[in-house]
């Protein structure tokens, strides 16, 4: 049966037959969740505005749900019409989005490996996620009913894959990763009506093609530039705006002379042909594993008394970027965390202006920011009624060894690494930006011991939520970081909140370490009456 | 002959080996653990979670030193032919697109999809309804057995998740369906059709759990032996990958 998306939406009284559509995915977000980010914008700001700032703090758990086989979840759930998709490395969960209570499950039972899964993409009828050994499959999205599970990349090649696709129109993007073990990036679209590839964009170039010669002959064919976070899309353009990885080995870069294109890069990609458009690349020549796998925010700005199309990045290497979306030009970078001492700043090409004697040694070399970075892939959101810029920053430094041994790709191999000084814990600090200046206009710091990958929820009710560092789910005012609430859910945050709606009322989801929270405003409890079951004792 | 990785490659998943396996131990074997492993005055060989969890050379050292406290007795056979026993006992739960299982696949399509009509209540590849579980993976799923019993015998045991209800909402309809879950406040209903309802229990007047399956239990008079064979083989080789739905 050809596939085929069908325009009706039919929700009868808590009965669900929708098919989701690319335009409904395209008015994201609405009552519904549709998207990893919310919406192809990665604003990640929900319009839903029952949970405010004046009854935030009547919010309430309403229902878990364990995942008993959960190591790690790090899940950003999809919500359509009362049904929630979490996946679980090599599984997908539907729940019953009021009650918890779990509809179906599919598990991938003959995948080797067990890794961290991101989330699931929804369209037509189905729901779609990837497996840690890089097959795409796809579900009857109301009965879990496996429809193809088509392999896109080869593990024995060095991949493994976690990232949520993304769909748009009649296209499934996903991505790759093992970038720290030597593998070569790429980017594909895939048909959703059966998996078959459409197009495919490598992030390193092939031996003769433009930008090879930013690599040297030992690496280029393991270069890394891995796609492990889900990007942006703008419709006008037609275009994708893909974060992409580091280069290997991580750290140690003697191998690689040259900038190590298209490594650590944002690029932006016809949907249709999959060809590059533009690219920028943040930290060319990266040595610190700083992917740019941080979320890419589509906003418009005012600049210069010029409202423009930009697209901004809150680096992990502790600048904040603004550059024109149309032509990628380099408009604006400051940092937005104080432990910066890898760079004295960014010059007008948007190159860095290193400093020097920052690059890993065989002794150790302190420099700030971390491997985790100043930001890392957790969620940034923006508030259009604020106009401010949310992201969790990392204010900490890591000690950076390098080793010269011969890099050999699959094995784990990334030439050494970071690792804390004795003593230094860092410390999370949620920031609020001025996007047009990437001025600081509050913060709130968090007290934990940095463990946590939460990011931000914004939403029309002026309430920003997120996950930090102590195991909590938190709110605080969007204009000035004022605390409002929290929930203590007694175990480690890796994920971001999402938020929908269900029979008229608000709810916001969390993902912990094993278990999914959903949380609303309080109403006293209703005797529910026993239901006749036809059953004899 | 005792165990290594080497001889237990040899032999464990080999047709042949299963094969001539299965005929020493109808010879041997069968007194106590059934014709078809079905369990007797032994345990049964297909289910019992001990021999599932047995290693092979767990399997190996049982048949040939016997089981000490137990009726299993030591065994005189050479280790060649102790080997096939195991081969053929290890494939007796192995799953079913493992067991060649017997029968013409292409035939049994046309059974599935004709007379016996499957796809009415079941998917594969997405293609069906959703009143039963999906068939897409029955071939890693399950074994020939369970898939035989899952065919011939649907009352035995419902799927979670797939347990035949009819619910009487509030305001009178009816909504007939399989039970994804249900507890004492809420209650998930798919019908054959895909409509999936996700009820609190406020707005049920009556749910009626059925005794029966919705599937036929009459298969056995309906298709002839060789369409319930065919049948079992086309269902055996269902595989895309992972494992179907369930709560």
């Amino acid at each position: 049966m050809a596939y085929r998306i069908l325009l009706s939406l039919l929700i009868v009284g808590g009965s669900l037959c929708g098919q989701v559509r690319y335009e409904d995915i395209l008015e994201a977000p609405s009552h519904d969740w549709l998207t990893f980010m919310g919406d192809y914008s990665a604003n990640r700001h929900s319009p839903l505005g029952e949970i405010t700032t004046d009854n935030v703090a009547d919010l309430v758990p309403k229902w878990t749900y364990h995942v008993s086989s959960a190591r790690r979840l790090t899940s950003y759930p999809i919500v359509h019409d009362g049904l929630m998709y979490v996946t679980n490395s090599n599984e997908v969960y539907a729940l019953d989005a009021r009650s918890g209570r779990l509809v179906w499950s599919y598990r991938q039972e003959d995948v080797e490996n067990d890794r961290q899964n991101r989330g699931a993409a929804i369209l037509g009828d189905r729901v779609f996620f990837v497996t840690t050994d890089c097959r795409l499959v796809a579900l009857n999205r109301l009965n879990g009913a496996v429809i193809f599970a088509e392999e896109y990349a080869d593990p024995d090649d060095g991949y493994h894959c976690t990232a949520a696709p993304v769909a748009i129109k009649d296209r499934l993007i996903v991505g790759v990763s093992g970038g720290d073990s030597g593998m070569r990036g790429f980017l594909e679209a895939r048909s959703p009506e059966d998996g078959s590839q459409v197009w495919k964009l490598w992030t390193v170039p092939a031996k003769g093609e433009p930008g090879a010669d930013s690599w040297g002959p030992k690496t280029l064919d393991w270069g890394g530039a891995a796609t492990w976070m889900p990007g942006s899309y703008d419709p006008e353009l037609n275009w994708l705006f893909w974060p992409t990885g580091n280069p290997w080995p991580d750290f140690y870069g003697g191998d690689r002379p040259g900038d190590n294109l298209y490594s650590d890069s944002l690029i932006a990609v016809d949907l249709d042909t999959g060809e590059l458009q533009w690219y920028f690349q943040f930290t060319p020549h990266d040595v610190w594993d700083w992917d740019a796998q941080e979320p890419l925010v589509l906003l418009e700005l005012e600049l210069d008394g010029k409202k423009r199309q930009v697209v901004v990045q809150a680096n992990r290497n502790g600048f904040y970027y603004i550059l024109d979306r149309k032509t990628g030009e380099f408009l604006h970078a400051s940092p937005f965390v104080d432990k910066l001492t890898w760079a004295e700043g960014i010059d007008e090409n948007g190159r860095p202006i290193l400093v020097p004697g920052m690059e890993p040694t065989f002794e150790g070399k302190e420099v700030c920011p971390t491997v985790r970075g100043a930001a890392n892939w957790m969620s940034d959101s923006y508030n259009p009624d604020t106009g401010l810029f949310y992201v969790m920053t990392l204010e900490a430094c890591d000690i950076y060894t390098a080793s010269a041994k011969e890099p050999e790709p699959m094995i784990g191999f990334a030439g050494t690494g970071g690792e804390r000084p004795p003593g230094a814990g860092g410390q999370f600090v949620l920031r609020a930006l001025r996007p047009e200046t990437g001025e600081r206009v509050w913060e709130y710091p968090l007290t934990g011991p940095t463990t946590a990958w939460a990011g931000t929820l914004s939403t029309a009710g002026g309430v920003i939520f997120f996950g930090d560092d102590d195991n909590h789910l938190a709110a605080v005012d969007a204009r000035d970081g004022k605390h409002l609430w929290h929930y203590n859910l007694g175990q480690p945050v890796y994920a971001s909140p999402v938020t929908f709606e269900a029979d008229g009322k608000q709810y916001v989801t969390i993902v912990s370490q094993t278990d999914v929270f959903t949380f609303g405003l309080f109403e006293p409890a209703v005797s529910v009456p026993q239901v006749d079951t036809g059953r004899k004792p | 002959m005792p165990w290594d990785a080497a001889t237990s490659a040899e032999f464990m998943g080999k047709p042949e080996a299963i094969e001539k396996g299965r005929e020493s131990y109808l010879l041997v074997c069968s007194g106590c653990h059934g014709a078809t492993g079905e369990g007797g005055r032994g345990p049964n060989l297909i289910t019992g979670r001990n021999i599932r969890r047995a290693t092979d050379a767990d399997l190996f050292e049982s048949i040939q030193n016997g089981i000490p406290g137990s009726d299993m007795p030591p065994s005189p056979l050479p280790d060649e032919q102790i080997w096939q026993i195991a081969a053929f006992v290890r494939n007796l739960s192995a799953p079913a697109l493992e067991q060649n299982v017997p029968g013409d696949p292409d035939a049994g399509r046309a059974v599935y999809y004709g007379a016996a009509g499957c796809n009415n209540c079941h998917m594969i590849r997405g293609e069906g309804g959703f009143l039963g579980p999906d068939l897409s993976n029955a071939g890693i799923k399950g074994n020939f057995n369970s898939i035989r019993e899952g065919v011939l015998e649907p009352n035995k045991r419902f799927s979670p998740g797939f347990r035949p209800v009819v619910v009487t909402l509030a305001d009178g309809t009816t909504v007939k369906g399989s039970a994804k879950n249900n507890s004492n406040y809420s209650l998930q209903v798919i019908e054959n059709s895909g409509k999936l309802h996700l009820l609190p229990k406020q707005k049920i007047r009556e749910a009626n759990f059925q005794e029966a399956s919705w599937m036929p239990a009459d298969y056995s008079q309906r298709l002839s032996e060789d369409e319930v064979r065919d049948l079992l083989a086309f269902l055996s080789r269902q595989a895309v990958g992972g494992a179907p739905s369930k709560p």
